[in-house]
């Protein structure tokens, strides 16, 4: 079997990166897969910078922490330079394409770095609050670590209490998987 | 719900190390949690306190730590089934209740998630406190300490725990950190019972029924002494029992030691690194190994020793500035094998900077 796919996912506290993390290896479970998850929390209840490491594969995972991931996704400017650390030349860099003042910050080692519309297509298409969701759709759609399925299924099962509430949460969540797979269609990034 | 068990047979999940502490606590039966919040151990309270009232169980929000010490030994003295937890400057107040507990050989059990030292420094992780937990306290350090490394440990040890507690009456401890408390990984939970491993009842310490000497045997549960020969006397006492029970008592796990010219030496969420460095290198050809000890204390030293015997150089790898490393020397007392070093205090190792690590000693350089 290969080795376990790492990811890091890094953002602005409230950008929904813990949730990502979460929603992502419990798919991998409900899969079936192996998965570890782990934040990087500092002593500041909000306004820093939030990392999680997230990695998923065939075999119990071994240490909780990595340097390189083979995916690194940004969703701040913040984040872009906080998420350099953790690139090396097998890493697939992935940040929101309306993130400004950035480009000199970006990493020059990556195997790839891409620029995704996210923000500005779940604004257009869906609402801003489902942007992390369809950056998680993304990630899925590259590197197919979990199957559309199972991440909807670890979507209803993290935020079903909402669904019931609001049932038209469910498919605004659902629609912005399938955008952000979509996005990456398209592109050269396996 | 109250005769219900919380786990019937067992079950596969996926949470966080805190919750797998609260679920092992509620497995193996304990009655009533004392506590006081500090990072990275809330959440062991905060699921305690949750699940805990669906089985009737307890739950008390204590002053600090000491006080939360204190009121574990009550409740241990009344005969419940008590623990408690903590973390960094917890941990450091703390030793004042675990040594009275140590003295007077009362079962507690106590999980430790690390934080990074010295002071309130960072809430996030360390394997700083391994001379605290094994030796804290103005006493000798007659403790169990378990240095957990995944989830499964940590539901395991954390049943295994009230089991040595109870069974030697020496304060165990489950010594894990930040990392494992606040991460996500799968692992299978499950009744004791249904394994065939049976909880050993607590029963009261004091107020006692009957007559002390007459129907039963006194309890005589000392910490204080007038004459220095009569300290010596009781204490030589629990230190024999300590030393014969030792062990009994002592795990360690090791691997490849016989074909390794390097051996590498780690405990806790760190062994998990060295475990992929070393089994990496060996399918390259290289000649490592392992030894990780799980009991801190007692220290597995002879199996130490043993697995020492063929190899070059050691390389002890820990999260801390030198704190395993005291007790490998210590217990290598007498052996000529170089002991090579990686400290990080305060942050985490991943296995790339211990493969690293371990080429350099085996091309001859240190890195």
């Amino acid at each position: 079997m290969g080795k376990a796919v790492r990811i890091a996912i890094a953002g602005e506290g409230g950008q929904g990166v813990q949730s990502f993390a979460q929603i992502l290896t419990e798919a991998a479970v409900l899969e079936g897969k192996e998965a570890l998850y782990i934040p990087n929390f500092g002593i500041e209840q909000r306004g820093g910078v939030s990392i999680a490491f997230v990695q998923i594969g065939d075999e119990q995972i071994g240490a909780p922490k990595f340097k390189t991931g083979d995916i690194v996704v940004a969703l701040s400017d913040r984040a872009v330079r906080r998420g350099q650390m953790h690139v090396g030349p097998e890493t697939i860099f992935v940040y929101d394409a309306g993130i400004e003042g950035i480009e000199a910050d970006l990493p020059k080692n990556a195997r790839k770095v891409l620029a995704l519309p996210a923000l500005e297509t779940a604004s257009r298409k869906l609402h801003p609050r489902v942007f992390n969701v369809l950056i998680m759709g993304a990630v899925i759609g590259a590197t197919r670590v979990v199957t559309p399925e199972k991440a909807k299924e670890a979507i209803e099962k993290r935020l079903g209490y909402k669904f019931e509430k609001s049932p038209e949460l469910r498919d605004l969540n659902f629609q912005a998987l399938e955008e952000g797979i979509n996005l990456v269609a398209g592109m050269e990034v396996a | 719900m109250n005769g219900e068990k919380p786990i019937e047979g067992e079950r596969k999940v996926f949470m966080t190390g805190n919750e797998v502490v609260a679920w092992g606590a509620l497995a193996a039966g304990a009655e009533i949690m004392y506590g006081y919040p500090i990072t990275p151990q809330n959440e062991i309270m905060h699921y305690w306190a949750r699940l805990g009232p669906k089985f009737g169980k307890r739950f008390l929000q204590t002053e600090d730590e000491l006080s939360a010490g204190f009121t574990t030994i009550g409740g241990v003295l009344t005969g419940k089934r008590a623990f408690t937890a903590t973390a960094g400057p917890g941990n450091v107040l703390m030793q004042e209740p675990l040594s009275m507990a140590e003295a007077m050989r009362i079962p507690t059990v106590v999980v430790i998630q690390q934080r990074g030292g010295p002071s309130t420094a960072t809430v996030i992780y360390s394997q700083q406190e391994v001379t605290l937990t094994c030796f804290g306290g103005n006493g000798e350090g007659l403790r169990v300490v378990y240095a957990t490394a995944s989830h499964q440990e940590l539901f395991d040890y954390t049943i295994k725990a009230f089991n040595t507690a109870w069974r030697y009456r020496f304060p165990a401890f489950i010594l894990g950190d930040g990392y494992q408390a606040k991460m996500r990984e799968s692992l299978v939970i499950y009744d004791p019972a249904a394994r065939g491993i049976e909880m050993i009842s607590p029963e009261p310490l004091v107020g006692k029924t009957g007559v002390p000497g007459t129907d039963r045997e006194a309890a005589h549960l000392r910490n204080a002494f007038s004459v220095e020969e009569e300290l010596l006397h009781a204490l030589g006492d629990d230190i024999e029992e300590y030393e014969r029970v030792a062990p009994e008592i002592i795990e360690y796990d090791a691997f490849n030691t016989t074909e390794a010219d390097l051996l590498v030496v780690a405990h806790g969420v760190v062994f998990r690194s060295v475990a992929m460095a070393v089994r990496e290198l060996v399918n390259q050809g290289e000649r490592v190994g392992y030894f990780r000890p799980i009991t801190l204390r007692p220290f597995p030293g002879t199996q130490l020793r043993e697995a020492a015997q063929g190899a070059e150089q050691l390389l002890v790898v820990e999260s801390a500035y030198g704190q395993l490393n005291k007790l490998v020397l210590e217990n290598l007392y007498g052996s000529n094998v170089p002991v090579r070093t990686l400290f990080r205090p305060g942050v985490g190792i991943t296995p790339e900077e211990v493969n690293e690590e371990c080429r350099a000693l085996l091309a001859g350089k240190e890195a």
